[in-house]
């Protein structure tokens, strides 16, 4: 009894509903009749005509069928995309989302840079799924590049939510200590003659040896200018050194100093007044303008974050830019970063260059800032434990600390940390201008 | 026209960029130190020393709380006798 009511409740909603639906599509055609056909009429379809239609989207199709003919997605529209090869639409996509997964390992379990990791690791997945175009100008991933990557413009927010954290006290109180951020510079413009000796084209070498200095922005502000189609690997080459200071530099500082030179103890620096470290950012920023303006719009950002937190009067402004800017700007720069680990963008053999010639860089400048501040040991009135120049490269504070912690291991309550933020603040400031010159040069 | 030696262009801008590097910075480290000094000359320093202040709570709280300890051991023990 109840079964024949439940059939025939049944029975009658299928006949509404298909009679709804016919009157539907009715009316469809009928208005697109009236329209003159500006979209394609909608042609009645088997069920399996529906099926194999809808197979032809899916993205199991999309990576098997390796002739498919899709085009690649690029930000900067259709001039720039072409027909992806059978590697890059297949096999290439399923690499790039293995290698996006490690990247996710590394930056959940091994805590490598995760506030940038997983947002490019995640814009790299986005823009591996097929079909999709999310990088594509129209695309999520695109929109974002374009929005502020293509410009410069992230790169210059992240500059200046780091100025706004930036406290320059320890550089104030032992100015000295800043030609080491100088020195670790040598690992941009070594690498350089490396990449160049390598066969890379001399734009390229430029802006992949920027890596060298150890600073994120920085790295894609030169690479956007240099060469915007390295950009994806340079930035993850990048910001991966960045996470990997604690495990490139201590074997570095070892090998080149003495355990004696190790435990040099450092005196206790001198108070700063404020006025000092108001007026810090102003100089940094006349000095950029007339050496070289075309550093300032990194060392402007950089000044105008530091001004705002030394002024004291502006908190909300700086709080501003030292948190929820700056986390802002992180998400859109690490999906936009992303977009550019497409696997056609990626898997290219230029990539594995970077990625070595970028370790070189690093390693280069580690070691040029130790051996620096080893000769200013030898002739400064002052003890300067040659530990400190290892904080020569602008990875900020991450590589403070850990020159902290290698002194600490050598001679436990010997603290180098303040004594190391005054090269790695000086750091950020030499490879600003080093990315100035090398702009400079290719203008 | 010879063929232009990248190598060696690569060591020109190494020479160059490392120049202007160490001179931006060793320019600033003076205008820093003579900043320094002319701060200290006319605007001396008058901020009282801050350091030590925490450690100074931190022993505070610590004397607290072993006195707080030892009152409710006294107390217990008043009790059980």
């Amino acid at each position: 009894m109840k079964l024949k009511q439940i059939f025939i409740a049944l029975l009658f909603a299928l006949v509404t509903l298909s009679s709804s639906a016919y009157a539907e599509g009715h009316d469809e055609t009928t208005v697109h009749q009236e329209e003159n056909t500006t979209k394609k009429a909608y042609q009645p379809k088997t069920l399996s005509e529906l099926a194999s239609s809808f197979w032809e989207t899916t993205g199991i199709k999309a990576i098997f069928d390796t002739n498919d003919g899709e085009m690649s997605a690029d930000p900067a529209g259709e001039a720039k995309e072409h027909k992806l090869g059978a590697f890059e639409s297949s096999f290439g996509r399923i690499i790039m989302i293995l290698i996006v997964f490690t990247l996710f390992y590394l930056a959940i379990a091994k805590g490598f840079e995760p506030l940038l990791l997983i947002p490019i690791a995640f814009g790299g997945l986005l823009a591996n799924i097929p079909l999709a175009h999310m990088a594509g100008p129209e695309g999520m991933l695109g929109v974002i590049y374009n929005m502020g990557i293509a410009n410069e413009f992230f790169p210059l927010l992240i500059f200046m939510g780091v100025g706004a954290m930036t406290d320059f006290g320890p550089l104030l109180a032992n100015p000295k200590t800043a030609l080491l951020g100088g020195a670790a510079q040598f690992g941009i413009f070594g690498s350089l003659v490396g990449a160049v000796a390598l066969g890379f084209d001399i734009q390229d070498a430029s802006a992949i040896s920027i890596i060298g200095g150890a600073d994120g922005p920085t790295s894609i502000f030169i690479a956007n200018r240099l060469a915007p189609d390295m950009l994806g690997a340079i930035a993850v080459a990048a910001y991966s050194y960045m996470a990997l200071v604690p495990v490139i530099q201590p074997p570095i500082m070892r090998a080149l100093t003495t355990k004696e030179e190790r435990q040099i103890k450092m005196g206790v620096q001198r108070p700063v007044h404020r006025l000092e470290k108001l007026i810090f950012p102003i100089i940094v920023l006349m000095l950029s303008i007339m050496v070289l303006p075309e550093s300032t719009p990194l060392i402007g950002a950089f000044a105008f974050g530091n001004f705002a937190k030394e002024s004291g009067v502006v908190d909300r402004l700086s709080d501003t830019m030292q948190n929820s800017l700056i986390n802002t700007v992180t998400i859109f720069l690490g999906l936009g970063v992303g977009s550019k680990l497409a696997a056609d963008k990626f898997l290219v053999l230029e990539s594995l260059g970077i990625m070595i010639i970028g370790l070189l860089a690093f390693s280069a400048g580690t070691a040029m800032g130790v051996l620096m501040a080893k000769l200013m040991n030898k002739f400064s009135k002052k003890p300067i434990n040659p530990l400190i120049g290892a904080a020569g490269v602008s990875a900020v504070p991450m590589s403070a600390r850990v020159v902290s912690k290698v002194g600490s291991e050598e001679k436990p309550g010997n603290i180098l940390l303040m004594h190391a933020m005054g090269p790695n603040v000086a750091g950020v400031i030499g490879s600003a201008v080093a990315a100035g010159v090398l702009l400079s040069i290719f203008k | 026209m010879a063929e232009v030696n990248y190598v060696v262009e690569a060591l020109k801008f190494m020479v160059l960029g490392m120049g202007v590097v160490f001179l931006f910075l060793f320019i600033l480290v003076k205008v820093v130190e003579l900043q320094a000094k002319l701060i200290a000359k006319y605007f001396p320093e008058n901020t009282p020393p801050t350091p030590a202040v925490p450690a100074v709570n931190v022993t505070e709280d610590e004397n607290r709380r072993v006195a707080a300890i030892i009152a409710a051991v006294t107390e217990f023990r008043n009790k059980k006798s």
